[in-house]
């Protein structure tokens, strides 16, 4: 594997973290404290961080930094999550996904955001709280636990992100009091073989203050009996420092589990067990250590480049070992194989660990594959259920012993094609999760923006729909949420006002009802305001001034196009492209979308939508004897109309009365240009259908052959777009039928002709 | 090189003494076993703690078996990371020095 798939490994990778982030987030803000929860949030930053940096992406490497440092924070307790700080960091995942984005796509994040979450999980690192609210922040713990039994999911042993020391000034907080720390420290042959060095993280940890060590060689064995390669010596070290424990145990970060370290602060009631140990100081310069290659040359500039030079190389050895790793790491987690890369000590010490990361996550085993391979089998499928069904009708056709064992066979042939296509059709379908916490973040930046207090409930997460529809769904969420937000929900003054609590709640649930998925999303704010929603239509001349509407027609006025109720046209939602474009989706998507709605207690918007895209049930009719299939989804209702109920308007217009209401006529054979001149109405069967708009059409056919499931096979992938049709399908007797496109219809129902002109406008 | 020789060996240590130095010093130790040895450490511009680990090793081995462990010469960098990782060679140098 090339670099370039590693990478799209990664930020695969990314994409699942990114979702563990911000549920493990949400679980926090919900008031879940398990320490598991924590450790998965930090586990998921700490991942993103570990990959980007050996992809060199520096954005991202540097806010995760500062992310993580804040979560560790949370983790060793000594930072409560309550809602400012999840607040804090639910918008900092929005921007680690924002970052992650940008390096995928090279698009551009923006940079003040990020700078200004930068400083706020800084201030909270640093122990202030957010708005300067509730109670003081609990006093940097004394003393501190040992670091938690390693997750093992950062067992990447070393960064090639050389953390700089400025960045641990600015994150550190300075006005710390000089204390005298008292560190254990005993690395395991491990941090020796991936290439780190006892010596290297002492001389950075004298770096930090006043140091004395005591090395503790008594585990030494003789010479003859030892493993050169092994740890056997541990140091006691005593520190006065001003930095913090922070800066010490950052010291340590990349090897933390390759040690077994100790922290504690001088002094404290801790260290009475502790014997007396002969420290030697270490008061010199250790300048000179930096200097390594160059200890012994003369000029001073000759040994600034030398140490230059050796940083690089020490920088690109140990980014060579990292992406070493990663590539065992991911190679595994792609493809399950052995890493056929470095067999070094370093990278089979990470595999192993990483190894037992997967174990310990224990999620269920899944493989990723090529969604092409995916719709070819669902493809095949397709042709498999029309091939049986054809092979029934032939058998049918010519055999008339109903008893005979071919037709036993059939039936069995028949159970099994419907169940292996639901299996396959399993393969596809996807929980709305993904859709539902994208969600989430939606509405926090509403809330943001509007200066509201939102919760946001989903239920229902787990329930699968096609991912065609998953992907096709977050579009007109989107739209809603943030009208459900702008719109839907009152300020908190109001809320107060009128008895409710200020934090207005939106609840997104998803459920399977009768063969296909449903979505509510309600709010419990002021519900639509019926008065205001009538005006405005008046003013817009949708509605004549006295007309007579039911409640449930006024509500449904807010789908019309061009329909808005905002007063002022803000960022968020106003600009009249809401509702109407909504309904358009949820319709492409052969979905209906209701809305009811109770003055002072909020709205809910509830749309029904096919569990797939792939198969369709469908009302198989004729017309000018071609056999068309009408999407069963469209159809409210079909009629044999009589004689008396049909009106001419126009020229050329004619209308049916349904109960007591004129519903324009649209012949279909004479828009597909199927026949010459309009049939004679009586003759044929009106299908009611519900168009874009809300408005109703009845569209005449000759005849309806029956109902029936269909495979869908696209028009444009195998012959090219048809103007009116949506696509095609393959019937039992082996006749290509036609899928019509009912809103191109009615829409081109107005001129009486399909041109291809007028259905792109009517798509568009 | 079992061979008792009175006239003291001297080793001269690489530059770079790493992960990767600390087996083939451990083996070089070993072959001088016996005899009086003198470590030259004057060239070392890089030291890790696993091979400082052999050296103590092989000086309390030296130590027990009477003979003679010193280091002749040794450089800056040498003396700084004993002394920062707390690992008393003086001792040992300062009969020399």
């Amino acid at each position: 594997m090339d670099m370039n798939e590693i990478k799209e490994i990664f930020f695969q990778e990314c994409e699942e973290q990114l979702a563990e982030l911000e549920s493990g987030l949400l679980k926090l803000n919900d008031g879940d404290r398990d320490p598991e929860t924590v450790n998965a949030v930090f586990r998921a930053v700490h991942s993103i961080k570990g990959g980007a940096g050996a992809f060199g992406l520096d954005d991202l490497v540097s806010f995760a930094h500062v992310f993580e440092t804040t979560l560790d924070c949370v983790r060793s307790n000594r930072l409560e999550p309550n809602q400012d700080v999840l607040k804090v960091m639910l918008r900092s995942a929005d921007v680690l996904a924002d970052l992650t984005n940008a390096a995928r796509d090279g698009g551009s994040v923006d940079e003040g955001r990020s700078r200004q979450l930068i400083k706020e999980l800084e201030a909270l690192a640093n122990g202030e709280l957010p708005q300067a609210a509730a109670e003081p922040a609990p006093k940097k713990a004394a003393a501190a636990p040992a670091p938690a039994p390693a997750p093992a999911a950062t067992e990447e042993g070393f960064q090639p992100v050389a953390f700089s020391f400025d960045e641990f000034e600015t994150s550190e907080e300075p006005t710390i009091e000089p204390s005298t720390y008292e560190i254990a420290f005993r690395p395991k042959s491990d941090l020796y073989a991936k290439g780190n060095d006892a010596t290297l993280l002492l001389r950075d940890l004298s770096r930090l203050g006043e140091m004395s060590i005591h090395c503790n060689t008594d585990d030494l064995p003789p010479l003859d009996r030892m493993n050169p390669e092994a740890a056997y010596f541990a140091w006691k070290v005593s520190l006065k420092t001003d930095k913090g424990e922070d800066a010490i145990r950052s010291v340590f970060e990349f090897a933390e589990w390759d040690c077994e370290l100790e922290v504690t602060l001088a002094g404290g009631d801790a260290g009475d067990a502790r014997e007396e140990l002969p420290m030697q100081p270490v008061p010199f310069d250790l300048s000179m250590l930096d200097e390594e290659p160059a200890a012994q040359a003369g000029a001073d500039e000759e040994e600034d480049q030398a140490v230059a030079r050796q940083r690089e190389v020490r920088d690109a050895a140990v980014s060579a070992a990292e992406t070493a790793s990663n590539v065992v790491r991911m190679a595994q987690a792609a493809t399950q194989a052995p890493g056929d890369g470095g067999r070094s000590a370093s990278t089979s010490a990470a595999a192993q660990a990483s190894a037992s990361q997967q174990a310990a996550s224990a999620a269920t085993p899944t493989i990723r594959v090529d969604l092409d391979r995916v719709d070819r089998l669902i493809n095949l499928v397709g042709e498999l259920v029309i091939n049986q069904a054809m092979l029934s009708q032939s058998v049918i056709e010519n055999d008339t012993n109903g008893t005979s064992s071919i037709n036993m066979g059939l039936e069995e042939l028949q159970q099994l094609t419907r169940e292996i296509q639901d299996s396959v059709m399993a393969i596809r379908a996807q929980p709305v999760k993904p859709v539902f916490q994208r969600m989430s973040r939606i509405v926090r930046e509403i809330a943001d923006m509007t200066g509201k207090s939102v919760r946001l409930v989903t239920e229902g997460e787990n329930t699968e729909v096609d991912k065609t529809v998953i992907d096709k769904l977050a579009e007109p969420l989107t739209h809603m949420i943030r009208n459900a937000v702008d719109h839907g929900l009152e300020t908190p003054e109001k809320r107060v006002a009128a008895g409710k609590n200020p934090e207005g709640t939106v609840r997104l649930t998803a459920k399977h009802r009768s063969g296909r998925i449903v979505i509510e999303l309600a709010d419990d704010g002021a519900g639509i305001n019926r008065e205001k929603v009538r005006q405005k239509a008046i003013d817009n001349d949708l509605i004549a001034a006295d007309a007579n509407l039911s409640d449930e027609e006024i509500d449904n006025l807010i789908f019309h196009a061009g329909f808005s109720t905002a007063d002022k046209i803000s960022d968020i939602s106003g600009r009249g492209v809401g509702m109407d474009v909504v309904k358009r989706s949820i319709q492409a998507l052969g979905g209906r979308i209701n809305i009811s709605s109770k003055p002072g207690h909020g709205s809910v918007f509830t749309m029904s939508l096919p569990l797939t895209l792939a198969v369709l049930d469908g009302m198989v009719v004729t017309v000018a004897n071609q056999t068309l299939v009408v999407p069963l989804t469209a159809i409210v209702e079909t009629l044999q109309p009589e004689a008396s109920a049909i009106h001419s308007f126009g020229a050329s217009q004619r209308l049916i009365s349904i109960r007591n209401s004129f519903c324009p006529l649209v012949d279909v054979g004479r828009i597909l240009n199927f026949r010459a001149s309009q049939a004679n109405p009586v003759d044929g069967v009106a299908l009611l259908v519900e168009s874009e708009g809300g408005g109703q059409r009845a569209l005449m056919v000759d005849a309806i052959q029956g109902q029936r499931q269909v495979v869908i096979k696209s028009l444009e992938a195998n012959y090219t777009h048809v103007p009116g049709i949506a696509a095609a399908t393959i019937l039992g007797d082996g006749r290509v039928a036609l899928i019509l496109d009912v809103d191109a219809i009615v829409a081109a129902s107005r001129g009486q002709s399909l041109k291809p002109e007028m259905s792109l406008a009517a798509a568009g | 090189m079992a061979s008792k020789n009175t006239a003291r060996k001297t080793l001269k240590l690489a530059p770079v003494l790493d992960l990767n130095e600390a087996t083939a010093l451990h083996e070089k130790l070993l072959a001088l076993r016996g005899g009086a040895v003198a470590i030259d450490a004057s060239a070392v511009e890089r030291v890790g703690a696993l091979c400082i680990q052999v050296l103590m090793a092989a000086a309390r081995s030296w130590e027990e078996d009477h003979s003679s462990f010193t280091f002749a010469k040794v450089s800056d960098a040498f003396v700084k990371t004993t002394q920062l990782i707390g690992v008393d060679f003086a001792p040992l140098m300062a009969k020399e020095i």
